[in-house]
């Protein structure tokens, strides 16, 4: 029995042993291996927290943000922007229409490489869009500024041009934005490009690559050179280590003892001011480049009566919210949807509706309406939103108008969105980087975030003049008389914009700070250029 | 047929059936979750069609009927489907995770073994004394830990206060051969400490209470008046009969830990099975979490199936019922 008892524990061990070793990862060298890394004598890494783990490393497919973070290291984005939302170069550098606006084009820098040394070119851009226009692949977010793209055409190694259906302002910026340009020799052998995994054998033209994967736990990444943004074309650090932690808790605790050097993902508003007083810890203001608000179904009745939204606008105490919800870390947005994050087209005129509770009551009774009872959803995976949702439901009580307050988990509020099941919808948007665009999306009878459920002649026209013209000037004018017009009618209440705090270990300098939480600290750019002081 | 056939083949029926009944009661009720896997993953750029587009990807658009046949005739196969935001075999997603909810779930169900027979065998030998109380008390308290609240608190002490161990994770990237797995004991022991703080209580109690009860049972007085032992009549008879109901515990804790197991790999940033349905229910994920129901459910009834033969095994009266 004694004999049996042992030879199982050993069988016991033995498998436990032997699962693990299927886990272990394999030789240090091949761990460390990489295309094209610099033989630098200094070895610095930084490690990089975040809450979500990697969903797909196909940059071409709806990921998740830490996705985003990791392949943005690798391939490059035709533009990039500025706080103030303005597009910058980064691979092109010159882009515009020509053709009256029919034809879109981008002009390249020809000193970007891909890891196994083949130029970075203008076949590799042409395949990237005529991929995403033909292929749409799953998630994806550019698809959607291509409605009015043909095709686009490499038309020498640095110039790509886009035929377009008719002229279309939003798809040089948006595509050049929200586009990562993969390698056509390599993406090129999958067909669907959506089922690529992308999980070896990486090819990348950013300042690192990925060289090795602990699913679930850890990804590295190792320096690339030449990178044309980083000092002398080398970025600072060698390795790049993303890991993963779900808890932001979790997290902190880490960041507190070292283990890490950042927190990529956004700080919960409570725990800013505790690790603004922490030392040896840096925290770093993002400039939001969004926007959080309510918008009304005004498919339902009484909601299609602009006095009973101009009511639902006067009772909420905006300030009340952004000092106590939002812990004082967002700025009004003046109720437009041309916030003051996007200086060049924000309208200084503007200002925040008032809380009035008395000429809530007021316009209520001159709509006809009396006993106003309404359902508002929200998400309760938005702690933020959560937060607040109780002060419109008080403050819209002292106007006489009960509302219902119904927070969800994400997936029954996105599915509720979708159908537009809602009286008040409550939520935000992350980037609103280009006015045309966003006004497309949320104003447009078909627009694919129209939460409002708007169908208005004089807002569309505007929208479409916009959208049709390449004129910065009639652009700005149009811009701001549709945003006047939503802002008047109250076909959506923006709230605010919230900054983003991102917190690192004190010992790194050098970030470049950007806007949003795609970009935030973690940019290419910003991560070219880093070092460890302490 | 022998008794012991009869019983082992009364068994496996039992859990294939429970199998199957684990298999269809999941796919229908991720399929009744609000919301669709489309809008779960889409960008907000996505219109009507592009959703029906992605639903027909996923298979989603077919009968209800239609895909549960299909879903079984491809888990026949041996085939957990393709993940819908991963594009990979559910099963590459599972088994690169599996090993370590095993490895967490199993290590914190033997110590909560090894550590939970002494201390009922110490409440139980020592009824209504100030151990026996200390045992129960602390028993009750162990009962009501919450798992994230115990996680962060030995995180806050042990790793960042005590710096004794690591803060999340399954082992250091940068250890090799023998090191890594020093590493991987290293990273266990909080999460597996967690799990058996939060299960523990409610195993002494019952270990507890069915010795003491056992230990006045006339087979036990018989033994202590031929003379035997106290240690011989509590190891050896009384807590003999005393482990049946605790055995029957043990299966279900399995299945309560590797529910836990969701939790604490989330606290602890652990990479197993638990993290992996954590992510796909945010993203709806169905084919992964059809696979790690189906591989959980599959672990707690081979478990389930393993405690009943031990069962038939110590007792005789089990296995001719």
């Amino acid at each position: 029995m004694n004999k049996l008892r042992t030879a199982g524990a050993t069988l016991v061990v033995a498998a436990v042993t032997m699962g693990l070793a299927a886990c272990a990862p394999g030789k240090k060298a091949n761990a460390d291996k990489g295309g094209s890394n610099s033989g630098s004598s200094s070895s610095q890494t930084l490690t990089i927290a975040s809450t979500t783990d990697v969903v797909n490393l196909n940059p071409l497919v709806g990921n998740s943000r830490t996705d985003d973070w990791v392949t943005n290291l690798m391939y490059p984005r035709l533009l990039t922007i500025n706080a103030d939302g303005s597009k910058q170069p980064y691979l092109a550098k010159e882009w515009g229409y020509t053709d009256g606006g029919k034809t879109g084009y981008f002009v390249l820098r020809s000193d970007f490489k891909w890891s196994d040394g083949t130029p970075v070119t203008a076949k590799d851009v042409a395949y990237t869009l005529n991929t995403i226009k033909t292929q749409n692949p799953k998630g994806g977010v550019v698809n959607g500024f291509m409605t009015n793209m043909i095709s686009a055409k490499a038309v020498s190694d640095t110039r790509v041009e886009i035929s377009m259906k008719r002229p279309d302002s939003i798809l040089v910026p948006e595509v050049g934005f929200w586009t990562v340009i993969v390698p056509a020799e390599q993406f090129g052998q999958h067909n669907p490009v959506d089922q690529f995994t992308n999980t070896s054998d990486w090819i990348s033209a950013g300042p690192y690559k990925l060289t090795s994967i602990a699913k679930g736990q850890s990804y590295t990444l190792t320096r690339v050179t030449p990178y044309p943004m980083a000092p002398n074309g080398t970025p600072t650090v060698d390795k790049v280590v993303f890991k993963i932690y779900p808890d932001v808790n979790t997290e902190i605790l880490a960041l507190e003892k070292g283990d890490v050097d950042v927190i990529a993902n956004a700080l919960p508003p409570a725990q800013v001011s505790v690790l603004q007083k922490q030392s040896g810890i840096t925290v770093e203001k993002v400039p939001g480049l969004g926007f959080t608000h309510m918008t009304y179904n005004m498919k339902r009745k009484p909601l299609d009566n602009v006095l009973v939204r101009q009511a639902l606008a006067h009772a909420v105490d905006y300030d009340a919210i952004r000092k106590v919800a939002v812990q004082g870390q967002a700025i009004s947005a003046n109720s437009s949807p041309i916030t003051p994050s996007l200086a060049e087209y924000a309208d200084p005129s503007a200002k925040e509706y008032t809380f009035d509770p008395n000429l809530s009551k007021q316009l209520l009774q001159q709509a006809g309406v009396s006993n106003l009872k309404l359902n508002m959803i929200y998400s309760m995976q938005d702690p933020v939103v959560a937060a607040w949702a109780s002060i419109v439901k008080s403050d819209a009580a002292k106007a006489g108008i009960t509302i219902n307050l119904e927070g969800m988990d994400r997936n029954t509020y996105l599915a509720k969105t979708t159908n537009g099941d809602y009286d008040i919808y409550a939520g935000s948007f992350a980037i609103m980087d280009e006015p045309v665009s966003n006004m497309a999306l949320q104003y447009l009878p078909d627009g694919a975030i129209n939460y409002s459920q708007v169908n208005d002649p004089k807002l569309t026209s505007l929208i479409e003049q916009a959208q049709a013209t390449t004129d910065k000037t009639q652009i700005k004018s149009l811009v701001q008389q549709a945003s006047t017009y939503v802002r008047d009618n109250v076909i959506d209440n923006i709230m605010y914009v919230q900054n983003l705090y991102v917190a690192h270990s004190s010992k790194w300098t050098g970030f470049v700070v950007k806007p949003s939480e795609l970009l935030s600290i973690l940019d290419p750019q910003s991560l070219a250029n880093v070092t460890k002081t302490g | 047929m022998p008794p012991f056939a009869a019983f082992l083949l009364k068994r496996l029926g039992r859990a294939l059936l429970t199998m199957w009944f684990a298999i269809t009661v999941t796919f229908l009720l991720l399929r009744l979750l609000p919301g669709d896997p489309a809008v779960a993953v889409a960008s907000t750029n996505m219109d009507a069609s592009m959703r029906h587009e992605l639903l027909k990807q996923y298979g989603l658009t077919q009968p209800l009927f239609t895909q549960y046949v299909k879903y079984l005739g491809q888990l026949l196969h041996g085939n957990l489907g393709q993940s819908f935001t991963q594009s990979q075999p559910v099963t590459d997603v599972l088994m690169s995770r599996l090993p370590w909810t095993l490895l967490l779930t199993g290590s914190a169900l033997i110590l909560t073994v090894l550590v939970g027979v002494p201390l009922g065998v110490i409440a139980a030998t020592h009824a209504g004394r100030t151990v026996d109380r200390l045992v129960q008390t602390s028993g009750v308290i162990g009962q009501s830990l919450f798992v994230p609240s115990v996680g962060i608190f030995l995180l806050f002490v042990l790793g960042l206060q005590l710096k004794l161990l690591p803060i999340g994770g399954a082992y250091d990237e940068n250890a090799y051969g023998l090191g890594w797995y020093a590493s991987v004991l290293q990273h266990l022991v909080l999460p597996c400490v967690s799990l058996v703080l939060v299960s523990l209580g409610s195993y002494v109690l019952t270990m507890r209470a069915t010795l003491i009860e056992s230990l006045g049972e006339e087979y036990c007085l018989l033994a202590m008046s031929k003379g035997l032992s106290d240690r011989r009549v509590i190891w050896k008879h009384a807590l003999r009969n005393a482990l049946l109901p605790t055995t029957t515990l043990l299966g279900l804790q399995l299945g309560f830990m590797v529910g836990g197991a969701v939790l604490t790999e989330t606290i602890f940033a652990y990479p197993g099975v638990g993290r992996a349905i954590y992510e796909a229910v945010t993203q709806l994920d169905y084919p992964v979490l059809q696979g790690a129901f189906v591989l959980l459910a599959g672990t707690v009834v081979v478990v389930n199936m393993i405690t009943d033969l031990a069962y038939g095994l110590l007792d005789a009266r089990v296995r001719t019922a």
